[in-house]
């Protein structure tokens, strides 16, 4: 029997795509050989042990949101798509934890934590498409981190299939646990390059009575700094702190001013209203105007807005640096575009020190190389800032010009023999993540 | 342990005195004394060498001899561990940390420290509290315990309710690898590219290597802190009035619960103010902006009254709030008053089971003709019933031995975890399999080959391996100077 066929057995032959049906499932320009869409973590795990048998290579998909992150896979074999794993497993609101599949939506997640009064303090971009497993295999995250944290803060428990088929578990279902070693940390933004994600438990919070997003604006992007560092040092607890430059402004309808904070507050009304008083007395004295308040759809834009300000990005780099050296990255990334005559746009969470920049297409044939070049000199920023930097989508030939991720230096070797000793014969997700994993 | 010939052994010594200088290694048998167990007095196990080297080249130095040599070694802080994870269980080398203790470099700006891992948990707060930041994770024996120590065990304690455990707070470490290559996990940044190494290094019991500088986020002081007391007249009410809190919209600093036993014992040794015909109370914290913390009070009060609380009452002022948590943070060593010696118990059970398992708790114990004590992480789900007993009558401390094991099989039916704090060491090996599976347990054995391919790093912890010398039997607990004062405690 054909490994289609035994596919086929395992899920039934609806659930495996071929041929004409793959087109949602293309990756960087190349077909897989097949999708399947396994119904129970059983099937994941049937897949997964035949498409290791035959050696075919094995891409999880859940959204697809992040497929075009990382190295593109030298051979596509199959697809392995979770979108069908997408129940709710067990909501106890009393204990501030919820257990899903890894394909359930983050938005259909969020409704039904809404409903009883909770949310999970995880806000990627498109959420509408991102699913939980997703999310975590590509270590998402959005504004609201500055407060709450990520992933690793958050997830508590992990269901994993491993490459060799056997559905491993990690951590528990209790907001504290130090029982055996911290297997959800080894898979939150590991690429399903280790396992695949199927389900997850992770800690809530209860839905804040009141929540605003404010937006000071700024004429100069030196003022916009010392903003910040008031703001940090100040007693207000903001729950984001978003940087937003020209462009990636404009890509949420604000004013074209040199820059803009946006700053989130939750809590109570009564908190509410006073930090927002509160942060105008820190924030005008350094040549900030006075705060305005957001319409609550900016939220979900703001993560995504550098991506989302031009039509078609040439490419789109992730930069992690000290917070203290946010601006500066950005003027000098900024300039550095500039000189090469291309047009940049940046957004940062200010306060934890995690850029995006986007740089803008001139046309359909591009020349890859003064692309690569800029996105080289914004990863030597990133290393002065004492962090990295790396591309998150660009096309495949900017990818060829410059390595798509930074180097992990000696710990990237530790990773080979992480990925080795899980993964031996190279069947998840091969070539995709750092250091050629 | 004597598996090493009077020759090799003080070849050993030589080499390693050229490596740590001779002041730095110890092998008199009243000097290994000292750290053959660590606050788990269950077990003991003598090291060949106590090495105390002073940087991170003597570390390296020290774990290539061991490689070459081939015997195991095992990195210890201030010995304050409750699972036996500091002990050289196969004998070799233990490597004390405790003089590598400076904090390197402070960075307001970006608001982190970079300490060596000998450092005190508390005198970073110190460090960095006349700037108006803490570090926040908070063990309650921060006054002696390690942040190395911290970072083998991801340490938890009463705040990581609202603020997380030891692994929440660390961005970066430089760490000398099993083989003695020194790597950085992590860095300063909040984002590490690739595997998060740095997150699966925490919390590893001393498996994966040894911490050598660790860089950690400070926080700023919160501008507002209020602290309630609820009492009540039955422990159900107590349990659940935590999830009644949480049911309304509410996450404390640390909501802690204290049961009779310990009220009298406490009051007995210290007078906190507890009522003594109290069933339990609970202490909770609320922590943050000033605007608003009476509201967030009033709306706590009013969950703990719906739960049948006789009493609710806030702290008055500075002075009553410390004396509230000496009560909290000394009930270990109050113990002591109403028992010649007692082993405490860590267990994680889902917040809504907090009814179900305090009761059952509280039946095991009395099944096996002891007491216990109950005074723990009640917003967590972390238990810590603290069984009574008296080690100079036979087969007692057997029974509690048996009775703890039978507490942790109740946590595992209910969905919760054999350790919230403590770790596994050598304690819990068995337990493993209570919450893991064959195939859990065989990942993590790959993951543990990874890091500590030929398992010289601290052997016979986490997992049950071949050759451990370790004794176990009964030997009272002696209680620290500093639990006596009340300052810590273990937990």
């Amino acid at each position: 029997m054909s490994l289609l066929d035994k596919l086929r057995a395992i899920v039934g032959p609806a659930h495996v795509l071929t041929g004409v049906d793959l087109s949602p499932y293309v990756i960087e320009g190349r077909t897989p050989e097949a999708a399947v869409l396994p119904g129970t973590v059983d099937e994941v795990a049937a897949v997964v042990a035949h498409a290791a048998e035959a050696a075919v290579p094995i891409m999880p998909w859940g959204g697809g949101s992040a497929v075009g992150v990382g190295v593109p896979p030298a051979r596509t074999g199959l697809v392995l798509v979770l979108t069908r794993l997408g129940a709710i497993v067990e909501h106890e609101p009393g204990d501030l934890t919820v257990t899903a599949q890894a394909g359930i939506t983050l938005a259909t997640l969020q409704t039904a934590l809404r409903a009883r009064g909770q949310w999970l303090s995880l806000d990627p971009p498109d959420v509408e498409c991102a699913t939980l497993g997703g999310v975590l295999a590509a270590n998402a995250a959005g504004p609201r981190r500055h407060l709450y944290g990520t992933a690793r803060d958050l997830l508590i428990g992990v269901s994993v299939v491993t490459a060799d088929g056997a559905l491993v578990r990690g951590g528990g279902k209790v907001v504290k646990n130090v029982a055996g070693y911290d297997l959800p940390k080894l898979f939150i933004g590991s690429f399903g390059t280790l396992g695949i994600i199927v389900e997850a438990s992770v800690k809530l919070r209860p839905l804040p009575d009141d929540e605003r997003l404010v937006a000071v604006r700024f004429e100069r992007l030196a003022d916009a700094n010392a903003a910040l560092r008031a703001l940090l040092t100040s007693d207000l607890i903001p729950n984001a702190v978003d940087l937003l430059d020209a462009a990636s402004g404009a890509a949420l309808g604000l004013p074209a001013n040199a820059a803009t904070l946006a700053v989130g507050f939750d809590g109570l009304g009564e908190q509410v209203d006073w930090q927002i008083a509160e942060l105008a007395g820190v924030v005008v004295p350094c040549g900030g105007a006075k705060p305005t308040v957001l319409a609550p759809a900016t939220w979900p834009r703001l993560a995504s807005a550098a991506r989302d300000a031009f039509e078609a990005p040439a490419a789109i780099m992730t930069l992690s640096v000290l917070p203290g050296v946010v601006v500066d990255t950005v003027e000098q990334g900024a300039e550095a575009a500039r000189k090469r005559g291309l047009a940049s746009a940046w957004c940062a969470h200010a306060g934890v020190g995690h850029l995006t920049a986007a740089l803008r297409a001139d046309g359909p044939r591009q020349d890859p190389a003064p692309i690569a070049a800029v996105l080289q000199e914004w990863r030597a920023v990133a290393h002065a800032g004492g962090g990295h930097a790396s591309v998150t989508w660009a096309p495949l030939p900017v990818k060829s010009a410059l390595p798509v991720w930074d180097d992990a230096g000696p710990a990237g070797r530790l990773m080979q023999r992480i990925k080795a000793h899980l993964d031996p014969n190279n069947v998840l997700n091969p070539g995709r993540f750092v250091g050629g994993i | 342990m004597a598996t090493l010939t009077a020759t090799r052994k003080s070849a050993l010594r030589r080499e390693l005195e050229t490596i740590v200088g001779s002041g730095g290694v110890l092998s008199e048998p009243d000097e290994l004394l000292v750290y053959e167990s660590d606050g788990l007095t269950l077990f003991r196990a003598l090291a060949d060498f106590v090495v105390l080297p002073t940087s991170v080249e003597q570390v390296s130095g020290v774990v290539r001899l061991a490689n070459r040599e081939d015997i195991p070694f095992v990195a210890r802080g201030a010995g304050t561990g409750l699972a036996g994870g500091c002990l050289p269980a196969e004998g070799g080398l233990v490597i004390s940390m405790m003089r590598m203790n400076r904090v390197l470099e402070i960075d307001y700006d970006n608001q982190i420290a970079v300490v060596e891992p000998g450092l005190v948990n508390l005198h970073l707060s110190w460090a960095v509290g006349p700037r108006g930041f803490y570090y926040a994770p908070d063990p309650s024996s921060q006054q002696a315990c390690t942040i190395g120590g911290n970072i083998a065990t991801n340490s938890g304690g009463p705040h990581t309710l609202k603020y997380g455990v030891t692994v929440n707070h660390v961005l970066g470490l430089e760490v000398v690898m099993p083989d003695g290559e020194i790597v950085w996990l992590g860095g300063k940044t909040r984002d590490a590219l690739g595997y998060d190494l740095l997150g699966v290094f925490v919390g590893s019991e001393g498996t994966f290597g040894i911490a050598t500088k660790i860089v950690v986020r400070i926080l700023k002081k919160p501008a507002a802190v209020k602290t309630v007391l609820a009492v009540f007249d039955r422990i159900e009410q107590a349990s659940m009035a935590v999830s009644a809190i949480i049911a309304r919209g509410l996450v404390p600093a640390a909501v802690e619960m204290i049961d009779q036993l310990t009220i009298q014992a406490v009051e007995d040794a210290f007078g906190c103010g507890y009522p003594r015909d109290a069933a339990a109370a609970l202490l909770i914290e609320l922590d943050g902006l000033a605007v608003g913390m009476e509201v967030q009070a009033e709306r706590i009060a009013a969950a703990c009254r719906e739960s049948g609380a006789r009493e609710v009452r806030t702290a008055a002022n500075e002075t009553e709030r410390q004396l509230l948590w000496k009560g909290r943070k000394s009930a270990f060593g109050a113990y002591g008053r109403v028992s010649p010696a007692y082993m405490v118990m860590d267990g994680v059970i889902p917040r809504t089971r907090l009814p179900y398992v305090v009761a059952r708790v509280n039946e095991i114990v009395a099944a096996h003709g002891l007491r216990v004590g109950n005074v723990f992480h009640a917003g967590d789900g972390n238990l810590h019933p603290n069984i009574l007993y008296d080690p100079r009558k036979a087969g007692e401390e057997a029974r509690v031995v048996a009775a703890g094991a039978e507490i942790m099989k109740v946590c595992a039916e209910v969905g919760g975890s054999i350790s919230g704090e403590h770790g596994i060491g050598l304690e819990k090996v068995d337990f493993m399999p209570f919450i893991f599976s064959a195939a859990d347990l065989a990942l993590m054995q790959r993951l543990k080959d990874a890091f500590n391919p030929r398992g010289l790093c601290n052997p016979g912890k986490v997992f049950p391996t071949r050759k451990s010398c370790v004794e176990t039997g009964p030997v009272a607990y002696r209680p620290h100077a500093i639990e006596t004062q009340g300052l810590a405690q273990r937990f």
